[in-house]
């Protein structure tokens, strides 16, 4: 019954003096689940702690029966998309996927038949013979993507997966989380963007200093995050026009140029629209160099949230 | 199924972790100190086999205008008159005439005359007329080369070249990683963490033994370059082979041993350096130690593995000899059986702490 299922019996983890997450009990079932919470609130704490990447100072884990600190059974099961974007040096996109795979005990074919699978499930082939440490950070996070997928995992941990992705990647990667999610696998994300936890969760753990304060579905946070402008910093060569064509949009509330001219923040309060709009101008001809959520009003509905539950 | 797949891949996942290794690190810039250490040496005997050699023509070319014996060379002795020297032996290919102007030996004549064999020069002092001493300085030969090797190879390759080259390969091979925030790669991927560190000490150990092994061959060239073929010939029917074999399993060996006490202090230490500093401390006090803490090092067995004991000159300072003089060595065998004795005990110790091992990248 429980061997369907990631499980957090009692699970503290400290950093010395300093709290990573405390009496975490947790049963997270298959589907999409987000984890949510400002940053520190602990969300890759949860992560490494289920990757095996960290071990608890106490309590008990399991993924699908697995304790993490059983590497070999783990990462056949697991694949996780860390926040860190370093890769082994000199290694191309293809490489570090393909090597990945060779530390699998996989043979030469199996690893190229894999790689070259997962890297065209991303669209990275065109620049999968490139080397990583020339790639855009879209790019970087496309290729750990396909590291955590590559092996087709049944349970994805991914750390704000959609971070530095362009809006047709990132509907593309969202569906990919979806078709996961459909086949009963398990997709754990992290974000601290509510617009995305609306668009992507089954479910959603909502954390604040190490704490878990709230968890279940969806519905009840998305009415509060309508009423929440969301903002989104964009990159583009021609700002100016971008800024304009964005401020004609009647959800947009402000837009204006930031970084000497080189990027956008918008303001806006229908995240769904605002994608819509982005995708039409890039269409248009206007180019989109990358998007990235800077959402700092986010902690004022975490706030709410967290105050609303009385728990803390 | 799971469970035999796993336990079969383990060769090939050691395979993935030195091949990715090796491509990793094999020609990093970062690493270009470590090949000056291991190939600087064989460019000093080079450049000292090719002094040599120009010495020698010239010598061939002054016999060859000033031809002398070297039996009347030795013929001369403290006392001789000037003329004498001249009778015995003709003009020198080389004459210094002085007076001296120093207070106490103002007015004094002092020549310097230089012949030579073809091997060796000779050089007598002459002062008012009388040979006052008499220098004979030897052309290189095998046998003083062996011994000048013997003593680089041990107190300079071993103790600081292959060492320090060990502490830049295998330190790195963990710490580098949590530096560069890149061992995630390795921690996410379903091998013990055992193998991991096999595969990576393999890789380390692959890297210095070729790089240091071919020091060591290219050093043996480069010192036995000078030399006419005869010679060679003989040295190498001789214990020429024995020799070489030797001081490159000995390099090898320093490799490992080094090595796997490097591989356990990336592992054990967030700085390096300290305990680097501490293990070039205890090696070299370790001839002053007691019996049975001299074989917890590992410059005791290798000491005890080298072909030709450093033998130290007569005017090496006391201190040096105490160091270069040879202590109480084990035989090779056990030599060799205590070395991975401790290799095992260090790599154990290091499986341990790789087992416990965590990303925790934000205090690095």
């Amino acid at each position: 019954m429980t061997d369907d299922r990631v499980l957090f019996d009692n699970v503290s983890r400290f950093y010395g003096e300093v709290l990573g997450v405390n009496r975490v009990t947790l049963s997270i079932p298959p589907g999409i689940t987000s984890l949510v919470g400002p940053n520190g609130s602990g969300k890759t704490t949860l992560m490494n702690l289920m990757s095996g990447l960290v071990r608890p100072t106490r309590g008990q884990i399991r993924v699908l029966g697995i304790p993490p600190d059983d590497p070999q059974r783990l990462c056949r099961t697991l694949g996780y998309s860390t926040q860190f974007d370093a890769f082994p040096r000199g290694l191309t996109g293809y490489q570090s996927v393909a090597y990945f795979l060779r530390l699998f005990g996989f043979d030469q074919a199996k690893c190229d038949r894999l790689a070259t699978a997962a890297i065209e499930r991303l669209r990275m082939g065109e620049a999968a013979n490139r080397k990583v440490a020339g790639y855009s950070k879209g790019m970087r996070q496309r290729i750990k993507l396909a590291m955590a997928i590559a092996h087709d995992p049944r349970v994805l941990v991914l750390d704000e997966p959609l971070n530095g992705l362009d809006p047709l990647v990132r509907s593309e990667t969202i569906a990919l989380f979806r078709e996961y999610a459909a086949d009963g696998r398990h997709v754990i994300v992290s974000s601290h963007v509510l617009h995305e936890v609306d668009q992507i969760s089954d479910q959603v753990i909502l954390l604040s200093n190490g704490y878990v304060v709230a968890e279940g579905q969806i519905q009840g946070v998305r009415g509060e995050i309508q009423d929440h402008p969301m903002q989104v910093l964009i990159r583009s060569s021609r700002p100016s026009m971008l800024a304009s064509k964005m401020f004609e949009q009647d959800h947009v509330v402000e837009a204006r140029l930031v970084e000497d001219g080189t990027a956008v923040l918008i303001k806006t309060r229908d995240a769904n629209r605002f994608y819509r709009a982005l995708n039409h101008l890039a269409l248009d001809g206007i180019d989109i160099e990358g998007v990235a959520p800077v959402d700092d009003n986010v902690n004022s509905v975490y706030e709410y949230l967290i105050g609303g539950e009385g728990s803390r | 199924m799971i469970s035999n797949e796993m336990n079969a891949s383990w060769p090939s996942q050691i395979a993935a972790v030195i091949r990715l290794e090796l491509m990793k690190s094999f020609f990093a810039r970062r690493g270009l100190w470590i090949y000056i250490l291991a190939f600087g040496p064989a460019l000093l005997y080079l450049i000292h086999a090719i002094d040599v050699t120009r010495d020698h023509e010239h010598r061939q070319a002054m016999v060859a205008a000033h031809p002398v014996s070297t039996g009347a060379l030795h013929l001369v002795r403290q006392g001789m008159t000037q003329k004498e020297v001249e009778e015995l032996l003709g003009e020198p290919y080389l004459k210094n005439d002085f007076t001296r102007s120093g207070r106490r030996r103002r007015g004094q004549e002092f020549s310097i005359y230089q012949y030579t064999d073809g091997d060796s020069d000779f050089t007598f002092y002459i002062i008012d007329g009388e040979v006052a001493d008499i220098r004979e300085q030897d052309r290189c030969n095998l046998a003083k080369d062996s011994a000048i090797f013997a003593t680089v190879f041990q107190f300079f390759y071993l103790r600081l070249a292959v060492f320090f080259g060990c502490v830049g390969i295998f330190t790195n091979l963990f710490r580098g990683e949590m530096l560069d925030k890149s061992l995630h790669f390795y921690l996410l991927a379903p091998m013990r963490r055992e193998l991991l560190l096999a595969g990576k000490y393999l890789a380390g150990l692959s890297a210095a033994v070729v790089i240091f092994t071919l020091g060591t061959a290219l050093q043996i060239a480069a010192l036995s370059w000078h030399f006419e073929p005869g010679q060679v010939t003989a040295y190498m029917h001789g214990r020429g082979w024995h020799d070489i074999i030797a001081y490159l399993a000995v390099t090898a060996l320093a490799c490992a041993g080094y090595g796997s006490i490097f591989l356990a202090a990336g592992l054990l230490f967030r700085n390096p350096i300290l305990p680097a500093t501490v293990v070039m401390l205890w090696e070299s006090i370790n001839i002053f130690l007691p019996a049975t803490l001299k074989k917890i090092s590992v410059i005791y067995y290798l000491q005890a593995l080298c072909p030709v004991v450093a033998a130290p000159e007569a005017d090496t300072p006391a201190l040096l000899k105490l160091l270069i003089s040879s202590a109480d060595f084990p035989p090779a065998w056990l030599a060799i059986a205590g070395l991975l004795i401790v290799m095992a005990a260090v790599l154990s110790l290091a499986a341990m702490r790789a087992r416990r091992l965590e990303i925790n990248y934000g205090t690095e």
